[in-house]
């Protein structure tokens, strides 16, 4: 009965997100490791590899789009998650009436706006003192959003790993974050890269999401927008898949889905 | 009239470890349900596969007809929970954690300020609903975290442990609130420690042992079913270290145990026991200060099915 699709439910499913997701940017938002690693992370790796390079500065900004979409929604996730398991507030939303999906919607849509409103930093700094130009609006706007989507959902994926602290998972999704960065086309261009590399950046989302936003203030892309975009859906579902099974996994403890013995 | 809960078969492996082990059980709407039970016998996974945050390995449970799994949002809708732990948001406001649960409930705005003034009111806290609960005391964050388990209005509330270390006076709201709120037809589950408050709180207990369910009827008739347990309890003027020991050399008594003051012994035969203690506080130069007779407790029901089982242990070793 319960598990037809029905109007209402989703109604209520998307109200309860949307309440999740509030909720969560008035807590987390301010919190010091949020600030640490979703903004002054990826200024500084930003700055660190871009400063004193001969590029205009221009060429960087989206660059920098990306890398603090990358840092900014991936870290609202393992912020959040982590931190309910342990004060058990993750369970007063398991435990309401509403599907396990309008929880990972709320969540990912935590990382998602707050990554949106992090990325309009560097769009306006470069569009008011570096001659940045808004070449397609369109894809600037899918661009964000798609990127932003997709990193949220890469964050809530390392965060659905059965850990009460959040250090835990920024630790291993800097293992993923990091090599990211140099892959995907940031600061050398992929066909600058040897065979391996531009294999290895195919495999990347940064490196569409990067693609989508070079093209939209630049005009150039090297997969074209269109592909950049279905690419970056592609990944957001991957990401989704993969951090609900993991996150159903975890939250029936070790036995789900083991045979059991019968006395 | 359908049951507000009815476990069937319900089971729950860890592993290999069989936490709970093909329970079944019926709660009837309107009543006060006590679940007992040592730590570690299966009350919290119990609670947990009820309310739907824990799968069952084996069996359901329905919940007002409604099936935990195949059916577990209509089932949770009617349910409010207070987990043994505090869960409310630290940063948030009292209010704000009432709107935040409301929302998630699909209540109403108006209905949920109209519900949160009152339950705010009805503990105690709507004077500080704009402070953020981080600065509340134990008693306060529990009374706040029974509030947002009332917010949707449920038919049923989930209890864990409501009044577990808590000061006199957040214990008493509660309790007289669980009273109320029966009163008004909500059906209780309730896990607790405090045997005494399960006696004089619920209509029926189940008291859990081993992941099996070991009793499951009124207090009264429990405590019937182990008439041969009473006790006569004593207080002298004064006593020795070696007071216990000479109290259980009387005839007819099983045991004896020293409580506070007092000394309590256990038989099945309090005529004899009287006529003991009478005879060696003359022998000893003693004055009984007060001397009662009792039934069987609730306590004694508990710790009589719940060692049962660790004696035969012993005897098969």
């Amino acid at each position: 009965m319960s598990k037809k699709f029905s109007m209402g439910q989703l109604k209520t499913d998307l109200s309860a997100s949307w309440a999740i997701a509030k909720k969560d940017m008035r807590i987390y938002y301010i919190k010091p490791g949020t600030l640490m690693f979703g903004v002054l992370f990826p200024l500084f790796m930003f700055l660190s590899f871009a400063v004193g390079k001969n590029a205009p500065a221009a060429t960087l900004i989206p660059g920098l789009i990306s890398i603090t979409i990358l840092f900014s929604s991936s870290s609202i996730g393992p912020m959040v998650i982590p931190t309910e398991r342990r004060v058990k507030t993750f369970e007063r939303l398991v435990s309401a009436p509403i599907s396990f999906y309008s929880i990972i919607l709320g969540k990912t849509l935590g990382g998602f706006l707050f990554s949106l409103a992090i990325s309009v930093i560097p769009l306006f700094i470069g569009l008011l003192w570096f001659e940045t130009q808004i070449i397609s609006l369109i894809a600037l706007i899918a661009g964000l959003s798609l990127a932003s989507y997709c990193f949220a959902t890469l964050g809530i994926m390392f965060a659905s790993f059965p850990t009460e602290n959040p250090g835990d998972i920024m630790m291993l999704l800097n293992f993923v974050r990091l090599p990211l960065i140099f892959i995907s086309g940031l600061y050398i261009p992929i066909e600058s890269l040897p065979e391996w590399g531009q294999i290895a950046a195919a495999f990347s989302p940064l490196t569409y999401a990067n693609d989508l936003v070079r093209y939209a203030l630049e005009g150039k892309t090297l997969y074209g927008p269109a592909l950049d975009s279905i690419v970056l859906l592609f990944f957001t579902a991957i990401f989704l898949l993969i951090g609900m099974s993991i996150q159903r996994k975890f939250s029936e403890g070790v036995s789900l889905g083991k045979k059991r013995r019968k006395q | 009239m359908e049951n507000a809960i009815e476990a069937i078969n319900l089971t729950k492996y860890y592993d290999d470890l069989l936490a709970v082990n093909h329970i079944n059980f019926e709660v009837e709407q309107g009543e006060i349900f006590g679940f007992l039970g040592p730590n570690g016998a299966g009350k919290t996974t119990t609670i947990r596969m009820l309310t739907s945050l824990t799968k069952p390995s084996d069996g359901t449970a329905k919940i007002f007809g409604y099936d935990i799994q195949s059916q577990a949002i209509a089932a949770k809708r009617r349910m409010g929970i207070v987990p043994e732990i505090s869960n409310i948001y630290d940063d948030l406001s009292a209010w704000d954690n009432l709107m935040f649960t409301g929302e998630l409930y699909q209540v109403s705005k108006a209905e949920r300020e109209k519900r949160a003034r009152e339950l705010l009111e009805m503990f105690g806290l709507y004077d500080r609903r704009n402070s953020k609960a981080k600065g509340f005391s134990k008693g306060m964050k529990r009374r706040l975290t029974l509030s947002m388990g009332l917010i949707n209005t449920p038919q049923l509330l989930f209890l864990d442990e409501p009044t577990s270390g808590l000061d006199v006076q957040s214990a008493l709201i509660i309790k007289d609130v669980v009273r109320e709120l029966n009163q008004k037809g909500v059906t209780i589950f309730l896990t607790t420690h405090d045997i005494e408050e399960a006696n004089v709180t619920c209509d029926r207990v189940a008291i859990i042992h081993k992941g099996k369910i070991a009793a499951i009827d009124t207090p009264e008739k429990l405590k019937k079913t182990i008439q041969s347990v009473q006790s006569v309890e004593v207080a002298f003027d004064k006593t020795t270290p070696k007071t216990l020991k000479e109290l259980e050399k009387i005839p007819s008594a099983n045991e004896v145990r020293k409580e506070g003051d007092k000394f309590r012994v256990y038989t099945h035969d309090p005529a004899n026991v009287l006529s003991g203690l009478w005879e060696y506080a003359k022998a000893n130069g003693l004055k009984p200060i007060s001397l009662t007779t009792l039934g069987p407790s609730l306590e004694d029901v508990f710790v009589r099915l719940t060692e049962i089982e660790v004696k035969t242990k012993k005897e098969e070793f």
